[in-house]
């Protein structure tokens, strides 16, 4: 096309004089309080005797930093070749979830949902679910059906393995057809127990089906678990990393192809995943790593128990110290030696942590999200000799609360911090008003906290909706320490730069 | 275009004819469907900005949906708050009215919100709890009004928690306060959500022809202006059929009339201006209507010129909901865009016989089966793009074909002559990216050379 036109962006058109005024005359119709009112009201909800009250809610939870169960089953689903998340439920939670990861990872999310309604609800769901895989079958073609429930099916208490059974019997399902299923009901658990009941499931499922019996350390292979994990670009980090060291290796729920396919100008329901009958083998392998430890406490203990897998886990991997530890244990499982390669790489990060220290040093930061990336963060901040101040996880637990001091403990930096599982951000917003830092990390939800307490936030976690392709840049191992540091430094000097005065507009930083 | 109800404007009380209400289609155990009734219910209802919405039920229903609409507000914005009261194992067994109570009075003592809208979730609804009770006994004890919106999600589909959500600003809201002052030009707009911003736009052309909006019903509402509802001149609903039992109880019991119409395109925008003049009964107003839209739609006529250049003859295939199927066809065609294929998945008998009155049988009727069928109507039609929601974009994307987003969460207003002129812009700037060219060609090395052996 020829001419090019522009648009103003809808942030523009409605500051337009017009519009402004327009909004002024309706005030009138509003009937609001006075402005001062307004300004004491707000003013007073950033208090101490505000705080103190926000912590003394039991009952009501708001901006709640967690999402529930079956989205994390659908997502571990999704790490497998050809597979059909199916959620037992009413339709609408899955509209959710396929719009809360498609919003994430800017994919199209193939989930479908046995669309119970009243009926079912009084009379059970079986019919919804039979019915329901016959159709998805006709329509999906796919080799495994992945089934989790939502709140209401576990609520009228649905037996999924005797309604699988039945409609095996019936014929509507294909006596080989793989169909793992997990009991996820929302009102237990988050997002990543979800992912873990799942994939637990998946696990058994195929290894049942196959007859074996497992033969750990039979092959050389590793197997790796990645967990909940929004990054896609942790998964491409992993598989450097092992090729560097030549390992062989199965990835155990690799759903990054799923959510970073290629525009070839063909849609396709599946891009990839771990293929199924990896899944078997995978009882044979020298080791089992896990690079997230509260998404996988039932698979792990599975594996350990079932498989006799001898098992290496370590919450996410951020930073110099943590990847350290990955890759030792990476070669002891592998039997091979830390490639030259990377440790040259450790030294290059190093050193660029070195250029950026002094702008890091010392700031004091508050952040939101799972349990695994939290350990991460924390470690990471502590490296940078940075103060995590506030800690606030709405699915953490004590387990969790525990290690996240002890590792604070660990270090000067940390002597400030305070943890809160279990608490949402809404207190968080109290905290950053009593205690406040000068920057949050944490998923794209933590954004009006931090925009009211006017820190800048640093996108890191799930889920993140606001910014684009951060999610394709992996944050685990030394080139994932490098990206974020090169988030946090820069996001420093922007708001240096912004708020400097002229004489120290510097160009060298 | 023909008025939905009454018949021209010789006809002063639009709704004698009850519209049929056919049941909402039954969503399908094993397909990719929409959301749910309390998903509709709250979409409805959220645009209050002024009010606290509560979840009352576990995680799922708030956890994976809160602050992801695309009302906009131009004051209070407490409604994007996400309260729920995040149920757990304990509170299925031993029940969690309890903690209804304590949350209700949690929020109503430290947000002090003209009221509070509970909504009932699967298994809420489940478990028996008496919700109206808590809700009853709260308004009574805190002197604000607490609402239940009982919509749970496996009634049935969005439609319905629309519908349901109408109901309850029916029997809860509307005739509760009195405005301060009325006048002889007020309407009130039910079903019109401000997505990025379009209420406003309309907003000013009313001021412009002399009318005012008293309630806004419920884009960028407030609690107590929906209240006063009742003493409006005239209601137009706008693209939501789901909420025309509201104009029709409000018919019934108040007398005040309503008309359909929509604002997508020039014509229509014309024409609701028209209707709403016209039931105001005042004679001015209506000249001034006239005035207005002649003069708007001469100068959109200028300034579409050269944007109707490039999309002259330009074929779209248009997948969205109900109401809109048929309104946004109309301003496509006024762009010179030819609709080569439409999705009627969620559209009534009479939005179908709209679209035929628009479209006839030049274009292919997509009743459902999603993703796969809009891009099959795509390619059989030889279609340039896909105008749909944001469900459906990654996929069109995938298949590299140029996607313009119609639905809930677009940045972009749409409605009226100014709107016309944003879709008109957007559509050029879409088909115009430099990206098509890269799709439309191979890569080097997977074009054939003409000396292959
Ligand atoms: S279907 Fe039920 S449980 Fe799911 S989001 Fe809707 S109300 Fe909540």
């Amino acid at each position: 096309m020829s001419e090019r036109l522009n648009i103003v962006d809808h942030n523009q058109l409605f500051r337009q004089d017009k519009y402004v005024r327009q909004r002024e005359e309706k005030r009138a119709f509003e009937a609001p309080c006075s402005p001062e009112e307004v300004t004491a009201t707000l003013e007073y909800t950033k208090t101490k005797e505000y705080k103190d009250k926000n912590f003394a809610r039991t009952a009501v939870v708001v901006n709640p930093a967690k999402a529930c169960q079956p989205l994390g089953a659908v997502m571990a689903a999704l790490g497998f070749e050809k597979t059909l998340p199916f959620i037992h439920g009413s339709q609408g939670c899955t509209a959710y979830f396929r719009s809360h990861l498609a919003r994430h990872f800017k994919e199209p999310v193939p989930a479908v949902s046995t669309s119970m309604t009243e009926d079912a609800a009084v009379f059970g769901g079986m019919r919804n679910l039979i019915d329901g895989i016959e159709n998805c079958i006709a329509l999906y073609q796919p080799e495994m059906i992945a089934v989790c429930t939502t709140c209401m099916a576990e609520v009228i208490g649905d037996d999924l393995s005797a309604f699988l059974a039945n409609a095996r019997q019936e014929g509507a399902l294909p006596e080989d057809m793989p169909v793992p299923f997990a009991n996820t009901p929302s009102f237990s658990g988050s997002h990543i127990t979800g992912y873990d009941a799942m994939l637990r499931s998946v696990l058994e499922t195929l290894y049942n089906k196959s007859g074996r019996t497992p033969q750990p350390g039979h092959e050389l292979k590793l197997n790796v678990l990645l967990g909940f994990d929004g990054y896609t670009g942790n998964f491409a980090e992993m598989r450097r990393m092992l090729g560097m060291f030549g390992a062989t290796y199965t990835i155990l729920g690799d759903h990054s192809s799923n959510f970073d396919s290629g525009a070839t100008g063909e849609y396709s329901y599946y891009y990839g995943g771990t293929p199924l009958e990896d899944v078997p083998k995978a009882a044979d392998a020298a080791g089992t790593l896990a690079i997230q430890q509260y998404s996988l406490r039932k698979t792990l203990g599975y594996m350990k128990q079932t498989w006799g897998q001898q098992v290496f886990s370590i919450s996410t991997p951020l930073g110099i110290r943590a990847t350290d530890r990955l890759l030792e244990e990476i070669s002891r499982l592998s039997g091979r030696e830390i490639p030259e390669a990377l440790k040259q790489e450790r030294a290059r990060i190093v050193d660029a942590m070195m250029d950026s220290h002094a702008y890091l040093h010392g700031k004091r930061v508050a952040m939101a999200g799972d349990p695994d990336m939290l350990i991460g963060l924390i470690g990471f901040c502590l490296e940078l000799g940075m103060e995590p101040v506030h800690i606030v996880c709405s699915n953490g637990d004590r387990k969790f609360e525990k290690e996240a001091e002890l590792l604070l403990k660990s270090s000067p930096y940390g002597a400030e911090a305070t943890v809160h599982s279990g608490q949402d951000l809404w207190h968080m917003r109290s905290l950053l008003f009593q205690d406040p830092v000068d920057l949050a990390i944490g998923s794209s939800h933590l954004k009006f906290a931090a925009k009211e307490a006017k820190i800048p936030l640093l996108r890191v976690g799930f889920p993140i909706f606001d910014r684009h392709h951060l999610h394709r840049y992996p944050i685990i191992g030394y080139q994932g320490a490098l990206n974020l540091l090169t988030q946090f430094v820069n996001t420093v000097l922007d708001v240096m730069e912004e708020q400097a005065p002229d004489h120290s507009f510097d160009l060298v930083r | 275009m023909e008025p939905a109800v009454s018949n021209g404007r010789l006809e002063v009380s639009c709704g004698k004819k009850i519209p049929k209400s056919t049941p909402c289609p039954r969503p399908v155990p094993g397909e990719a469907s929409g959301g749910c009734s309390f998903d509709g219910a709250q979409i409805t209802l959220i645009p209050i900005a002024d009010a606290a919405h509560l979840v009352h039920g576990p995680i799922a229903c708030l956890g994976n949906s809160w602050e992801s609409r695309g009302s906009l507000s131009s004051g209070p914005e407490l409604s994007a708050y996400g309260f729920t009261t995040d149920l757990g194992e304990q509170d299925i067994i031993f029940g969690s009215e309890q903690k209804l109570h304590e949350s209700i009075r949690y929020i109503v003592s430290r947000f002090a919100p003209p009221a509070v809208f509970v909504y009932t979730t699967c298994v809420t609804a489940l478990t028996g709890e008496d919700i109206e009770g808590v809700c009853k006994a709260e308004s009574e004890q805190l002197g604000t009004p607490i609402i239940p919106v009982n919509s749970p999600g496996f009634v049935g589909s969005k439609n319905l928690g629309t519908r349901l959500a109408g109901d309850v600003l029916f029997q809860h809201i509307i005739g509760s306060t009195e405005p301060e002052q009325t006048t002889s030009h007020d309407i009130n707009l039910i079903g019109e959500y401000n997505i990025a911003g379009e209420m406003w736009h309309i907003e000013r052309l009313m001021q412009q022809a002399g009318m005012s909006i008293l309630s806004r019903i419920t884009g960028d509402g407030r609690f107590r202006e929906v209240g006063w509802a009742h003493r409006a001149k005239a209601n137009m609903v706008v693209c939501s059929r789901a909420l025309l039992g509201l104009a029709v109880q409000m018919e019934r019991k108040y007398g005040i009339p309503y008309f359909e119409g929509s604002f997508y395109g020039a014509k229509e925008t014309s024409y609701s201006l028209r209707q709403m003049a016209y039931l105001t009964g005042d004679r001015d107003v209506e000249r001034r209507v006239d005035k207005l839209a002649a003069r708007e739609e001469m100068r959109l006529s200028l300034e579409l010129e050269p944007y109707r250049k490039q999309l002259k003859g330009k074929r779209a295939v248009l997948y969205t909901g109900g109401v809109k199927s048929w309104s946004v066809i109309t301003a496509l065609q006024e762009l010179g865009i030819k609709v080569v294929g439409v999705g009627t998945n969620k559209s009534t008998a009479e939005d179908v016989s709209r679209i035929a009155d628009r479209i006839g049988d030049d274009a292919e009727y997509i009743p459902e089966g999603g993703a796969r069928q809009i891009l099959k109507t795509v390619r059989s039609r030889k279609a340039d793009m896909v105008i749909a929601g944001g469900r459906n974009m990654y996929m069109a994307l995938k298949e590299q074909i140029p996607f313009v987003d119609i639905n809930q969460e677009r940045h972009k207003a749409y409605a009226g002559y100014d709107g016309l002129l944003s879709l008109a812009k957007q559509l050029v700037h879409t088909l115009q990216h430099p990206v098509w060219e890269l799709t439309a060609k191979l890569a080097p090395w997977e074009e054939e050379t003409e000396f292959a052996d």
